[in-house]
């Protein structure tokens, strides 16, 4: 049964001490967890699914997003630029990884070449195409040298995909990940559960707060609700849908936590296609749908209404929600001007493993059909979503939920599958990416919204709402996801 | 002989039907966020741009030396995968195939035996809804009752049996029910039609008109004479427990075969997703050939040259 027989011992161990008569009660927190990761490597999987175990709590990065969305200093206790282009970051001495072995700014280069190189096959390797050269100054100092000015560098470098490890355990990332992090890694019961044990030698004073984590895999949200309410589980932070909080929030034993993240859920048309490479008929679809009502029918009136790509979390969020208004006789004037007064039919493919994707579609659906645009929807399993409408763009309309913070480049690639090409979008977009001042970037990522909505690429819908469930008295859980993290350093149970 | 020419074919349409299936394992793996380059990338590195004979060939070569490949997802040999997910299956399966036949053997034979009456009518009538309701509902249920209102088990999850006998009995208990309870209402109907059957034989009639005991006629004469049916249909709902437990095993959140085989599909883990198929078929094609045997027992007029 048990694939890590060699952990065993050491849980075991761990446990004991926990339950010796000396020490304090232990700290134990069962969380659901809807997916089982695809393998716990975070530099060859994108999978939110490992991001929620491993990414802050096993194991870190140079810099970290905090739960307030700000770059703060993490195994590099401060950095230097002078120029934007040459920054130097200064390591925390005496950073142990869980082998036991300290941090040295050797690791930190042969993780980023390693990230940086195409046999790697790391998901990401766009956040590092702007590193020239990695310098080791000494064992606690490294410099990074930039091609250009690149202003995502440093949020880059706190992106899951950066995550430091020990060089010698880079062979055994996907299975038993070592790491600088809170937590390490005990078994991992495959099918079952993982278990994470506190980390004694945590370079952070007093953190963390938990003895031990255990994630476990309970896909059915119906089975994760009965196993809150049967206390077998302590949390479910991902899983459970928006029908389940009006019940829980009634119920004592239970608190509901509802905040934002930066999964915007949209409906993306097919800019290549007809009719939709009309910016009219786009924008007549935009003006069909009443986001308000989307969100109250197929979310339980949970999740913000959304006007553009850049979230709410994100320092440049401009409130763009009123832009384009519900307005079913100007939606139907635009079609008739493009040449369509009767409408016409669309197919619109969602994936039913993301439950919103169908219930969003089928509210969609019946507010479209009232300007003559006359939906099918289609289902198609994930795999084939990928494959036909994320790959080749094989398709007319579709709903997804994009995740990544700090995503509107996709808005500047006309490969993506918005299949999206605007020559004017891509130039302020490249100026963006190397604009270093704030004010003189803010300027143009408001000029890229305002654009975007003129545009109409897509439907911007709603922002996907942080939806977590604990016991009374779990404390300490981010409400805000300003990156797909789910750290439960701080995390603890009242006293 | 058969055997092989089965086991043969389905390797070959399990082979073939993944591959053809829309969905890029790489792509899956790499998630919507990557970029297509790495996607390209991997897809070259797991071997998926090869010629598709090619890529079956050496996969049937190194099925046949034990070898069933590496799990794309987890990057451990398929046969451990499959081997690891045998002690929750295996048991389940059995435990509910035992509740199965414990429950619709005599249910079956006293509706025969009270044919046309109240008795009758009844157990018809609760197997009829056992038929009706799905598994996975009835599974819900008896959470919410056991569990969450009773709170005598655990919602989900398997103990292990390193815990001990009863931890893991335990944990199984709940599946092997909704499972077993809901597919003997089939064998159930099964049993009375095919003791009916019988019942209405001469030799039974001689039998009762000999003065033989009631326990006699309905143990000796009628029960073995009517269970070449019964565990013909026994046989084929012993393959049906296996692709039930597939559903019930994520109601219940349990590490077995089939949410090993469900999650390899959502991944496009092609070789655990052969692996399981090739494992699953072989299963079935050996309770057949078992229930075949069984028919020469129950009457040994039957013979295989």
């Amino acid at each position: 049964m048990h694939h890590f027989g060699t952990l065993r011992p050491l849980a075991a161990l761990a446990f004991g001490l926990l339950v010796s008569p000396a020490a304090a009660p232990a700290q134990n927190l069962v969380v659901q967890s809807a997916t089982e990761p695809p393998g716990l490597d975070l530099t060859a999987t994108p999978a939110s699914a490992t991001a929620v175990v491993v990414f802050y709590n096993v194991q870190e990065s140079l810099v970290k997003v905090d739960r307030h969305g700000k770059i703060v200093p993490w195994l590099a206790e401060r950095w230097h630029t002078a120029d934007n282009k040459n920054y130097t970051f200064f390591l925390k001495r005496g950073v142990r990884f869980h082998n036991g072995r300290e941090l040295r700014a050797a690791d930190v280069k042969f993780v980023i070449d390693r990230a940086m190189n195409p046999e790697t096959k790391h998901p990401y390797p766009g956040y590092y195409a702007a590193i020239s050269d990695i310098i080791v100054k000494d064992d606690y100092t490294i410099t990074f040298t930039l091609k250009s000015t690149s202003a995502n560098f440093l949020l880059n470098m706190a992106r899951q995909g950066s995550v430091i490890y020990p060089r010698e355990a880079v062979d055994t990332l996907k299975s038993e990940p070592i790491g600088t992090g809170p937590y390490k890694l005990a078994e991992w019961v495959r099918g079952d559960r993982i278990v994470l044990v506190k980390n004694p030698d945590y370079h952070v004073k007093g953190l963390p707060k938990l003895d031990r984590v255990t994630y476990r895999f309970i896909s059915d949200p119906n089975a994760a609700l009965a196993a809150l309410k049967a206390g077998d589980i302590d949390a479910a932070m991902f899983g459970l849908g928006p029908e389940h909080v009006p019940e829980l929030q009634k119920d004592p034993r239970f608190q509901v936590i509802i905040g934002e993240t930066t999964n915007d859920v949209i409906m993306s048309m097919n800019n290549s296609r007809k009719p939709y490479s009309d910016v009219r008929v786009r924008r007549a679809i935009t003006h069909g749908i009443n986001k308000p009502e989307v969100v109250k029918g197929a979310m339980f009136g949970l999740g913000s209404v959304l006007g553009t790509n850049v979230d709410p979390l994100n320092p440049y969020f401009v409130d763009m929600s009123g832009a384009m208004p519900y307005d079913p006789g100007k939606a139907k004037k635009l079609l008739a001007e493009a040449g369509y007064p009767n409408g016409f039919e669309a197919v619109l493919r969602v994936a039913p493993q993301y439950y919103y994707t169908v219930r969003t579609g089928e509210v969609l659906a019946a507010q479209l059909q009232k300007i003559g645009v006359r939906i099918k929807i289609e289902q198609v399993e994930w795999g084939q979503w990928l494959s036909r409408v994320w790959k080749d763009a094989e398709y007319d309309l579709t709903i997804i939920g994009h995740a990544e913070a700090w995503d509107i480049a996709n808005y500047a690639n006309p490969k993506y599958y918005f299949r999206y090409d605007n020559a004017d979008f891509q130039k302020l977009f490249a100026e963006s990416e190397i604009t270093v001042d704030d004010k003189a970037r803010r300027e143009l990522y408001v000029r890229m919204q305002k654009k975007l909505v003129e545009d109409a690429p897509v439907v911007w819908l709603y922002i996907h709402p942080r939806l977590a469930v604990t016991k009374k008295g779990v404390q300490g859980i981010w409400k805000d996801l300003p990156l797909p993290a789910f750290d439960l350093s701080e995390v603890a149970w009242a006293k | 002989m058969a055997f092989v020419a089965t086991l043969f074919f389905v390797s070959g349409l399990v082979f073939v039907v993944v591959r053809v299936l829309p969905g890029d394992p790489a792509l899956v793996i790499i998630g919507p966020e990557g970029s297509p380059e790495a996607a390209a990338r991997l897809r070259e590195a797991l071997g998926l741009n090869r010629p598709l004979p090619l890529q079956y060939v050496e996969w049937l070569t190194n099925a046949l030396q034990g070898d069933l490949g590496v799990s794309l997802q987890y990057d451990l040999p398929v046969g451990r995968l499959i081997a690891s997910r045998l002690p929750v299956t295996l048991p389940l399966t059995l435990m509910a195939a035992l509740l199965m036949a414990a429950t619709a053997l005599p249910v079956g034979l006293y509706a025969a035996r009270r044919h046309r009456r109240a008795g009758d009518y009844l157990a018809m009538a609760v197997s009829q809804i056992g038929v009706a309701i799905p598994g996975f509902w009835a599974g819900l249920l008896l959470i919410l009752l056991f569990s969450v209102h009773l709170g005598w088990v655990q919602s989900g999850g398997f103990a292990g049996w390193s815990v001990g006998l009863w931890p893991g009995v335990r944990s199984l208990l709940l599946p092997a029910v909704a499972l077993g309870l809901f597919q003997a209402a089939v064998l159930v109907r099964a049993t009375r039609s095919s003791v009916l059957d019988v019942l209405g034989e001469d030799y039974v009639r001689t039998a009762r008109a000999k003065g033989v005991s009631e326990l006699s006629v309905i143990g000796k004469h009628t029960l073995r004479n009517a269970l070449i049916p019964i565990v013909t249909v026994a046989g084929v709902q012993l393959g049906q427990l296996m692709a039930g437990a597939i559903i019930l095993e994520s109601v219940f959140a349990l590490p077995g075969l089939g949410r090993l085989a469900l999650g390899a599909i959502t991944a496009r883990d092609l070789p655990v997703v052969q692996g399981v198929t090739l494992f699953v078929a072989s299963s079935i094609v050996l309770i057949n050939f078992a229930v075949d045997l069984l028919y020469v027992v129950l009457d040994p007029r039957i013979r295989y040259d």
